[in-house]
C-alpha cells in the first residue's frame, strides 16, 4: 500500500513537489509563530517570586547621562530622599534598587566561572527590597547590617542559577567570581537602560553567597531571565570606587491600601522640595505592569494574526489544488472503481497519499528546526519549549493538510465507475 | 495583442469563481499586510509637516567616546553639537533638539503624562508647524531661561479642555510654563518633530547637560546644498579631533551627520562599534530581504495553484500551439494574466489596508497616529503587486508553455 502511494506520488513529481515545498514552508512558519507562543506561556506560568500590590516605583532623574560617576552629594540627596519617605504615615515601607520591576531596561552581566560560561540578570537593592517585594528566601538568610564592612561582597542568587551553577551541593558561603586569567580583563556584557554589572572594575571583594531567593522575575510574567543575582547596596557607606554603592536610580515603596493620585502629588512635591534639580515619576507597579503586558501582546497579536492569515491562506490553496487534482484523475480513480476498489478504499488513498507528503515535508522541516537548538542560536529557551512547540506545530501541519483532503476525498468517492471512463 | 490577453485574463476570472476567491484571498491578505508596513515607514520617513524641508536635512543623532576598553554611545550631547557643530560649511541653521521624556503632571487629582522635548528657536524655523494660536518662542526666550512652552492640540485638550491656552500656565515636572503657542498633535513615530510639550533647553533643573558630549540630544542641520553633505561631515569629522576627552580612559569621539534613514537604520541594525555610514542602505536591503522572505509563502501557494490549473487549460494551449504560437507567447499571455489577477488582488488590498489604518489609527496604539494611504503607498503597493506576480506566474507560466500539443489536445498531459 505504502509503496503503491509512493509511486503515484512520485508519477506526479512534479505537482507533488510543490505541494511539499509549501507543506515544508507553512510549518516552518508555524513552528516560530508556535515557538513564540509557548515561550511566552511558558513564561507566563512561571511564578514571578514578588508581588506588586500596593507597591510604587519612585523612579530618580539625576539628569545625569551615565550612572557610573557618582559623587557624594548625590549619595546623600538620596539619603534625604529616603528620610522624605518617613514623613508619610502612609508609606509603610521603602528600598532603593538599581531596576524597577516591570521597568524597560535590564542588566546583565556573563563571564567564565569555573571554566563554563554563566550569564545572569542583576540588580542592587538596599536591604528592605526583599520584604517589600515579599521574596521568598528558600535557603540561606537575606541581606542586612551585619554584611557591612565584610571582607566579601554579598549576594543573592534566585533558586534556578543556584540549581545551575551548584546543583544538590551546597550554595551558601560559595562564590561566583569570573575565573583569573592572567593578562585578561573579565568579559561583560550589558544592555538596556542601566545596563552594566557593577561588579568591575573594582572587583576586590570576593561575591559570596548569602541566601537564595525562589524567583525575582524582575520584569515579570514575560521575563525570560533564567539566572538571577542581587548585590547589596548600602547607602550609609559612601565609596567612590565602589560602583555596587551608586546611587539606586529607583525608590520602591509600599503604601497603605487605598492610596491616590493624590499622594502620588503631594510626594512628587515635597521631593522636588529636597531634591530640586532631580525629577521624579511616581508610578504604581501594577500601571507598569499593564503597560508591559500591552508592550509585549500587542505585537504578539499581530504576528498571531498574520500567521492565523497565512495558514487560511494556505488551507485554502491546498484545498483548490487537492480538488483540482481529484478533478484531473478522474478517470484513474474510476478505473481502480471498476476493478473492484471500494468507495472507501479510493479515500484512504487520497488521504495517504496526502499524509505521505507531508509526512516527507515535516521530516524536512523538523530537520530544519531542531538546527536551532543544535546549534544553539536562541540559547535561552528551554529544551521543553522546543519540544511541545514541534508537537503542536507538526500535529497542527497533519490536522490541517487533512482536513484540506477531507472534501476532495469525498469528492473521489462519489466517481462512478462507467461515467468516469468516458470521461474526456 | 495585449487587449485580447486582457479580455481573455478577465474571462478566466470568472471562469471558476472558488479558484479565483481562492487566490484574491492569498494576493490581496499578503498585500495588506506589506501595504501596512509600507505606509508605517512611509509616516516614519516622508516629509509629512512639520517636516517640509527634509529632503535637505541631516541629523548628528549619534555619539560615541571610545578607548582601548571602555565604549559609551548614546544621542549626542549638548556640549558636543553646542560647541563642534555650529558655523559648519554648506549648513543653512542648526538646531538642537532633547529627545522627548516622559513628563508628569497633576490635575484634579488626576496624572498627566507628556512627552517633553527641550530646543531651541531654530527648532521653529527648521520645521514647519501651522500654528493653531500663537506661536514659537524665539532664540531670545532661550537665551534668558524663560519659562515658556509651545503644546500640541491633544495637550491643550487635557489641562484646558480645548479652551485657548495662549497666556495661560501649566505645571510639568514640577516646573511652571507660560503657553506661547498651540501646534497640531504630531505622530509619535517622527523622531524629530514628535513632543506634547516644547521648551527652551535652557529651563532644564540642572545646566548638567551643557557639559555632556555623549547625551540625550540630536542636532538637525538644514543644509544649503544637500547634494554637498560630504563637506559638512569633513569638517565636522576633523573639528572632533580636536575634542578634549572628559575621561582618560577614553581616546577620541565619533558622530557624523547623516539622513533620518541612516540614523533609524543605525538603531536597529548599527553594530554599536563605531560610526561607519551607509546604515540606510543596509535598512534597505534588510526591508528588501524581509519583504521577499514573508511574500515566499504565499508566492508558493499561489505557485501551485496556478500549476495546478494549468491542465484544466490543456485543449485552449494545445488549440494555440497546433495553430503555431511560439512558447514565448504562450509564457507573454500567462503572465499577464496573473499580473491582472495579482493588480485586481492589490486593488482589494489597497481599499482593506485603508480600512485597517482607520482601525490602527483609532485605537490609539500609536499615539497621535495619523497613517493614510497616499500616492506613494500606492506606488509601492502596485511595485509589490507587479513584483508579486512575476515572482509566481513565471514559472506555472514556463510549465505551461512546455505542455506537448498533442497530447494537450487529447488531455493526457501530466
Amino acid at each position: 500500500m505504502i509503496r503503491h502511494i509512493f509511486k503515484l506520488i512520485w508519477n506526479r513529481k512534479r505537482t507533488n513537489v510543490l505541494m511539499v515545498l509549501e507543506i515544508f514552508v507553512s510549518f516552518i512558519v508555524l513552528f516560530a509563530v508556535v515557538g513564540l507562543g509557548v515561550y511566552t506561556l511558558d513564561n507566563w506560568r512561571r511564578p514571578i517570586g514578588f508581588s506588586y500590590d500596593r507597591v510604587w516605583d519612585v523612579s530618580i532623574d539625576m539628569k545625569q547621562v551615565n550612572d557610573d560617576d557618582f559623587t557624594q552629594e548625590q549619595a546623600e540627596t538620596v539619603r534625604q530622599v529616603m528620610l522624605v519617605f518617613r514623613e508619610f504615615p502612609e508609606i509603610e515601607q521603602t528600598a532603593g534598587t538599581m531596576l524597577a520591576p516591570y521597568e524597560f531596561g535590564s542588566s546583565s552581566s556573563s563571564y567564565r566561572w569555573h571554566s563554563r560560561m554563566i550569564e545572569f540578570g542583576v540588580t542592587e537593592v538596599t536591604d528592605g527590597f526583599g520584604d517589600l517585594l515579599g521574596l521568598k528566601i528558600v535557603e540561606g538568610r537575606w541581606f542586612g547590617p551585619e554584611d557591612r564592612g565584610q571582607r566579601y561582597s554579598p549576594v543573592v542568587i534566585n533558586r534556578a542559577m543556584r540549581e545551575d551553577l551548584f546543583g544538590s551541593g551546597p550554595a551558601i558561603g560559595q562564590t561566583i567570581d569570573p575565573d583569573q586569567e592572567p593578562g585578561q580583563a573579565p568579559q561583560r556584557s550589558g544592555s538596556g537602560a542601566a545596563a552594566r554589572d557593577p561588579g568591575e572594575p573594582a572587583q576586590d571583594k570576593p561575591r559570596r553567597i548569602v541566601g537564595v531567593i525562589e524567583a525575582y522575575r524582575e520584569d515579570g510574567e514575560f521575563d525570560g531571565t533564567r539566572n538571577y543575582v542581587i548585590y547589596r547596596k548600602d547607602l550609609d557607606v559612601f565609596d567612590a570606587a565602589d560602583r555596587r554603592n551608586r546611587p539606586p536610580r529607583n525608590m520602591l515603596i509600599k503604601v497603605r491600601a487605598g492610596a491616590t493620585a493624590e499622594l502620588q502629588e503631594r510626594l512628587i512635591k515635597r521631593l522636588q522640595a529636597a531634591a530640586p534639580a532631580w525629577s521624579f515619576e511616581v508610578t504604581p507597579l501594577a500601571d507598569m505592569r499593564s503597560s508591559a503586558i500591552e508592550f509585549a501582546f500587542v505585537p504578539l497579536v499581530g504576528v498571531g494574526l498574520v500567521a492565523a492569515f497565512l495558514m487560511l491562506m494556505v488551507a485554502l490553496g491546498l484545498l483548490g489544488v487537492l480538488w483540482q487534482s481529484v478533478t484531473q484523475r478522474t478517470r484513474e480513480i474510476g478505473l481502480r472503481r471498476a476493478k473492484g476498489a471500494a468507495r472507501v478504499n479510493v479515500r484512504r488513498q487520497i488521504l495517504g497519499e496526502i499524509a505521505v507528503m507531508t509526512t516527507l515535508a515535516l521530516i524536512a522541516g523538523v530537520l530544519v528546526a531542531i538546527q536551532f537548538p543544535l546549534l544553539d542560536i536562541i540559547y535561552f529557551v528551554e529544551p521543553h519549549v522546543y519540544a511541545i512547540s514541534l508537537a503542536i506545530s507538526v500535529t497542527a501541519i497533519y490536522l490541517l493538510t487533512l482536513a484540506c483532503g477531507w472534501y476532495p476525498s469525498r469528492m473521489a468517492t462519489r466517481v462512478e465507475p462507467a461515467e468516469a471512463l468516458r470521461y474526456e | 495583442m495585449i487587449k485580447s490577453y486582457l479580455l481573455l485574463a478577465w474571462k478566466v476570472l470568472l471562469r471558476r469563481k472558488f479558484f479565483t476567491f481562492i487566490s484574491l484571498f492569498g494576493i490581496s491578505f499578503t498585500l495588506v499586510v506589506l501595504m501596512l508596513a509600507t505606509s508605517l515607514l512611509d509616516h516614519v520617513f516622508a516629509g509629512y509637516p512639520p517636516e517640509t524641508k527634509h529632503a535637505s536635512t541631516v541629523n548628528i543623532a549619534y555619539a560615541m567616546l571610545k578607548g582601548e576598553h571602555s565604549r559609551r554611545n548614546g544621542f549626542a550631547g549638548f556640549a558636543l553639537l553646542d560647541k563642534y557643530a555650529r558655523g559648519l560649511p554648506n549648513v543653512e541653521m542648526m538646531t538642537v533638539v532633547s529627545m522627548p521624556s516622559g513628563a508628569y503632571s497633576y490635575l484634579n487629582g488626576q496624572r498627566i503624562k507628556s512627552f517633553m522635548k527641550r530646543t531651541d528657536g531654530n527648532f521653529w524655523r527648521i520645521l514647519d508647524f501651522q500654528f493653531i494660536e500663537g506661536g514659537p518662542f524665539s532664540e531670545t526666550d532661550v537665551k534668558d531661561h524663560r519659562m515658556v512652552a509651545v503644546i500640541n492640540q491633544s495637550t491643550r485638550q487635557r489641562f484646558f479642555g480645548g479652551q485657548p491656552a495662549r497666556g495661560k500656565s501649566l505645571e510639568v515636572d514640577g516646573q511652571r510654563f507660560t503657553v506661547v503657542g498651540v501646534v497640531p498633535d504630531v505622530p509619535i513615530l517622527r523622531l524629530v518633530p514628535f513632543g506634547d510639550i516644547w521648551v527652551p533647553h535652557t529651563t532644564a533643573k540642572s545646566d548638567s547637560y551643557t557639559k555632556d558630549l555623549v547625551g540625550d540630544f540630536m542636532g538637525v542641520l538644514l543644509l544649503k546644498d544637500p547634494s554637498k553633505i560630504a563637506l559638512t561631515r569633513d569638517e565636522f569629522w576633523s573639528r572632533l579631533k580636536t575634542v578634549p576627552m572628559p575621561d582618560p580612559m577614553f581616546t577620541s569621539i565619533e558622530s557624523t551627520p547623516e539622513t533620518l534613514f541612516d540614523t533609524i537604520g543605525r538603531m536597529f541594525i548599527g553594530d554599536g562599534t563605531g560610526v561607519g555610514t551607509g546604515y540606510g542602505d543596509k535598512l534597505k536591503l534588510a526591508l528588501a530581504i524581509a519583504a521577499a522572505l514573508f511574500m515566499l509563502l504565499p508566492a508558493v501557494n499561489l505557485i501551485n495553484l496556478n500549476t495546478s490549473r494549468i491542465l484544466e487549460r490543456a485543449s485552449e494551449i494545445g488549440v494555440r500551439k497546433a495553430f503555431g504560437a511560439s512558447s514565448w507567447t504562450l509564457v507573454g499571455q500567462f503572465i499577464v494574466e496573473n499580473l491582472v489577477l495579482t493588480l485586481v488582488g492589490a486593488a482589494v488590498g489597497f481599499v482593506l489596508a485603508g480600512w485597517l489604518l482607520g482601525l490602527l489609527n483609532g485605537s490609539g496604539l500609536i499615539e497621535y497616529a495619523d497613517l493614510r494611504l497616499n500616492y506613494r503607498i500606492f506606488f509601492w503597493g502596485a511595485l509589490l503587486a507587479v513584483g508579486f506576480g512575476l515572482l509566481s506566474g513565471v514559472y506555472p507560466a514556463w510549465r505551461m508553455s512546455r505542455l506537448h500539443p498533442v497530447q494537450a489536445l487529447k488531455g493526457t498531459a501530466r
